[in-house]
């Protein structure tokens, strides 16, 4: 963590925003999966560092788009998708690493 | 950095301008995008120059058609509205068989995404019919392969196709939906329908968007392309040595449509390559009728029965098979009866 952020955090701290916010992420695509589910879970993680970097809580998990668990919750989908923190954001496309960081602070 | 992101959406849009315009230009002034060599000129080539003289021939003409292709099958899939189509498509209602037959061929999409939303629509609840319809559809009708198709084979037979793919996607889904194999499977998932599920999908600037659907037309691109080239190896010398006199006897007339769709089924042929070998039958003889029959035998190829009968189970499959077959069949005799005479 950087001197800045900790300031950063330190400020919140001070504000009493003490519980810092929690992202989940699922990339919801194929298993075995595919080259453009891959690339997705792979930028997920990457634009998920830069947050965890800064002190976000962010944690990425991987769904099987043909499972039941997955249908029922989020129903149809194209794979790879995207959800936060339990609704789907993307579906049928692969996010660059700045966007899905985006995303992710959209969501904060 | 705004400045940056004008010059990128401009380069962008002159990338697609530019496959339009070269696809007009193309078009209107007639020119031919397929490869013009036949079997005398590709025979008297030494063997390993076969392969390489018909790739320059598809590649000098066939890039346009290619590119342009590509570059709108990644622009579809992008702009495509996406919730409501899969809403609408899950919903169980009639509709969703209109919505299955007229927007999954927009979508191109390979079978990795193709199989997840066939078992979308089943676990949904959103019943047998529609998905099977869209898993006929699909790989049919994708728009990649019919840009391809009306280049290569002209648009007659590939109006032809689309129409027929079409209607008898959505008869056999609707017809495997009756059966009492398919009414039992159904029952399984009645209890799942009509979830809400959350999804709320962002919005993205234009730019971003495009950037997006170029990217997705050059993934395609790099999947595709490679096993094309090995395909077209094998349709180069086909077209050399195959014995025109063997697909004139028995490539022609009613017994002709009922081979070529059962050629056309079993035999995997990856995207475009079943374009590819049709266009070499027809240089060879192949009557129109049986041209129709061999493409629309495409859904029933074994590597995607096998993949979907994990997900539905042999009896639903071999009835689609069946029904798939006997609407090729019927599909090439009603074409060859249209254009003139079997």
């Amino acid at each position: 963590m950087s001197v800045c952020n900790i300031r950063i955090f330190e400020y919140c701290y001070k504000l009493g925003v003490s519980e810092m916010k929690y992202l989940k992420v699922e990339v919801i695509g194929v298993s075995p999966p595919c080259p453009r589910c891959k690339k997705t879970e792979e930028n997920a993680r990457k634009a998920a560092s830069k947050l965890i970097q800064e002190g976000v809580k962010v944690e990425v998990t991987k769904l099987d788009i043909t499972a039941k668990e997955t249908i029922s919750k989020y129903g149809v989908l194209m794979s790879p998708a995207i959800a936060i923190n339990g609704v789907v954001k993307v579906m049928g496309k692969v996010l660059d690493v700045g966007v899905i960081e985006r995303l992710l602070r959209e969501a904060l | 950095m705004e400045r940056k992101r004008a010059l990128k959406t401009t380069l962008m849009l002159s990338f697609i301008l530019f496959f339009a315009i070269m696809m007009v230009r193309a078009i209107v002034g007639a020119y031919t995008l397929t490869p013009t060599s036949t079997a005398e000129d590709l025979k008297v080539l030494p063997l390993w120059k076969i392969p390489l003289v018909y790739i320059w021939d598809y590649a000098q003409h066939g890039w346009i058609c290619l590119g342009f292709a590509f570059t709108v099958a990644g622009l579809v899939s992008e702009f495509i509205p996406q919730g409501f189509m899969m809403r609408y498509m899950s919903s169980g209602k009639p509709v969703s068989y209109l919505v299955a037959t007229l927007i999954a061929p927009l979508l191109c999409v390979c079978s990795c995404t193709m199989v997840p939303i066939f078992a979308g629509l089943i676990y949904a609840g959103g019943g047998i019919g529609p998905a099977l319809t869209f898993l006929l559809v699909a790989p049919a009708n994708n728009i990649l392969a019919d840009i391809v198709t009306i280049q290569v084979l002209g648009w007659q037979i590939a109006l032809a196709d689309m129409v027929a793919a079409g209607i008898s996607a959505v008869v056999i889904g609707y017809l495997v939906s009756k059966t009492p194999w398919g009414k039992k499977f159904e029952r399984q998932f009645k209890n799942n329908q009509g979830q809400v599920a959350s999804v709320e999908l962002m919005k993205q600037p234009v730019d971003e968007r495009l950037w997006n659907a170029l990217k997705f037309g050059g993934y395609l691109a790099k999947r595709i392309i490679p096993a094309f080239l090995v395909g077209l190896v094998a349709v180069s010398y086909f077209q050399a040595f195959f014995p025109a006199d063997l697909v004139k006897v028995y490539l022609t007339g009613a017994s002709g449509v009922v081979l070529a769709a059962l050629l056309g089924g079993p035999l995997y042929t990856p995207t475009l390559i079943e374009v590819a070998l049709g266009k070499a039958l027809v240089d060879l003889g192949m009557s129109p009728g049986a041209t129709v029959a061999w493409l629309m035998g495409q859904p029933y190829d074994i590597p995607n029965s096998l993949s979907t009968s994990r997900i539905v189970g042999w009896k639903i499959v071999i009835s689609y098979g069946v029904l798939a077959f006997a609407f090729a069949v019927s599909s090439g005799l009603i074409y060859s009866l249209l254009v003139g005479g079997i």
